[in-house]
């Protein structure tokens, strides 16, 4: 859905949950004109039952630097915090289930907002960013980084670390154990050396 | 499509073709999507017709055929599956996660009521482990967990949330490098 007055451009993308509404102006400086929107003055994201979210372009790319790469994470089964150094966008695992969103104010005295969404929220919020940066109106860079497959490492955080230690605490137990009994073991009698045969008498000649 | 410009960006990720895991994930979502559509195995060979995979996939035994890479079939096919064929699946899973998108987003939903939500699980999972005793190989420890009860409800949840989150053309680029993670 587009609404225009005059140049200024507002771009709607709705999802159950939230619904993100983006408004700017196209770039006239390098050309661009109609439906394009190039340079993003304002934002919101209105929640269902939540406070309005409200930002400017660096605050919304603040917000897709963060919650994209956790959406690629959690496909591949990982649960980690996310945050860019500085930034006032984090989103990581809410210990009651679900997910929590953190956002700080620019303004001064103003607490950080935190927000406890559903998996389908999640979603609904990771739609409404793709439909976004998808949009071909955009006619803007974003940063966001490229979604890239993990290593084994960054997949070992999925195994609790209680059942990664298991195996390896479990095999130096047991070794230990055996290693113990072996000490135990009465060392095994030293057969008494052969004493050597007396040599035979010889017979003299004649 | 859209993400063109970011699978030019990296040409030596775009060129590997799936890892045996990632074939195997990519089958079970595609499985799961069947669990969720009674019509799942139609909409497939149709979609891919509408993709313009009609090349690749002519019919739903070549469809099927690539399918059968997973190592947990009952009738696995050895080798790898060419990357532009991969590339297919994963734009038909992601397509259809898209259709199917309602269905992903009231299972996951926290504010339905909890018997509503107990019985679309149940529901859904009823129908996974019938098409999982059908196709894979139950000597697998695979499918045992996928189908073991407690276990198994772990992996469901995680394939149906990710499922949610690769759904449209935005979720091509994740569901493909979730599927090329290294064997941990």
């Amino acid at each position: 859905m587009v609404q225009s007055s005059v140049m200024k451009q507002s771009l709607v993308f709705d999802q159950l949950s939230c619904r993100l509404q983006v408004e700017g102006l196209p770039d006239v400086s390098i050309g661009q004109s109609g439906a394009a929107l190039g340079i993003i003055t304002g934002w919101n994201l209105q929640w269902l039952g939540r406070p309005l979210l409200e930002g400017r372009r660096e605050h919304l790319q603040a917000l897709m630097q963060v919650v994209l790469p956790y959406a690629r994470h959690l496909i591949s089964g990982i649960r980690r915090e996310f945050s860019v150094a500085g930034e006032p966008v984090d989103i990581g695992p809410h210990p009651e289930g679900g997910h929590r969103l953190l956002l700080r104010s620019s303004q001064p005295d103003t607490p950080p907002l935190e927000m406890h969404l559903d998996d389908a929220e999640l979603a609904d919020l990771v739609r409404v960013l793709d439909l976004l940066r998808l949009d071909p109106r955009i006619q803007l860079p974003l940063a966001i980084p490229e979604p890239e497959p993990l290593g084994p490492r960054e997949l070992l955080e999925r195994i609790p670390l209680h059942r990664r230690l298991t195996a390896p605490l479990g095999g130096a137990t047991v070794l230990a154990v055996s290693a113990a009994l072996v000490l135990l073991l009465p060392p095994p009698a030293v057969p008494p050396a052969p004493t050597p045969p007396a040599p035979a008498p010889q017979a003299k000649p004649g | 499509m859209a993400n063109d410009i970011s699978e030019a960006a990296n040409p030596d990720r775009v060129s590997r073709p799936l890892p045996r895991r990632g074939l195997e994930r990519l089958d079970l979502m595609l499985l799961c999507m069947e669990a969720l559509d009674l019509n799942g195995g139609e909409a497939m060979v149709w979609m891919s017709e509408q993709l313009g995979y009609g090349g690749l996939f002519p019919n739903r035994v070549e469809l099927w055929k690539r399918r059968c890479h997973n190592p947990l079939r009952r009738t696995c096919r050895r080798g790898e599956v060419p990357v532009d064929e991969t590339d297919a699946l994963i734009r038909i899973l992601c397509v259809m996660a898209d259709r199917l998108y309602p269905m992903l987003r009231s299972l996951l939903s926290s504010s339905e009521p909890e018997e509503v939500a107990s019985e679309r699980w149940a529901l859904f999972q009823g129908r996974l482990e019938e098409l999982v005793q059908e196709r894979m190989n139950p000597r697998r420890s695979g499918v045992q967990k996928l189908l073991d009860p407690k276990d198994g409800a772990t992996q469901r949840l995680q394939l149906v949330q990710g499922l949610s989150l690769c759904a449209g053309h935005g979720g091509f680029e994740r569901i493909k490098a979730s599927l090329m993670d290294a064997v941990a």
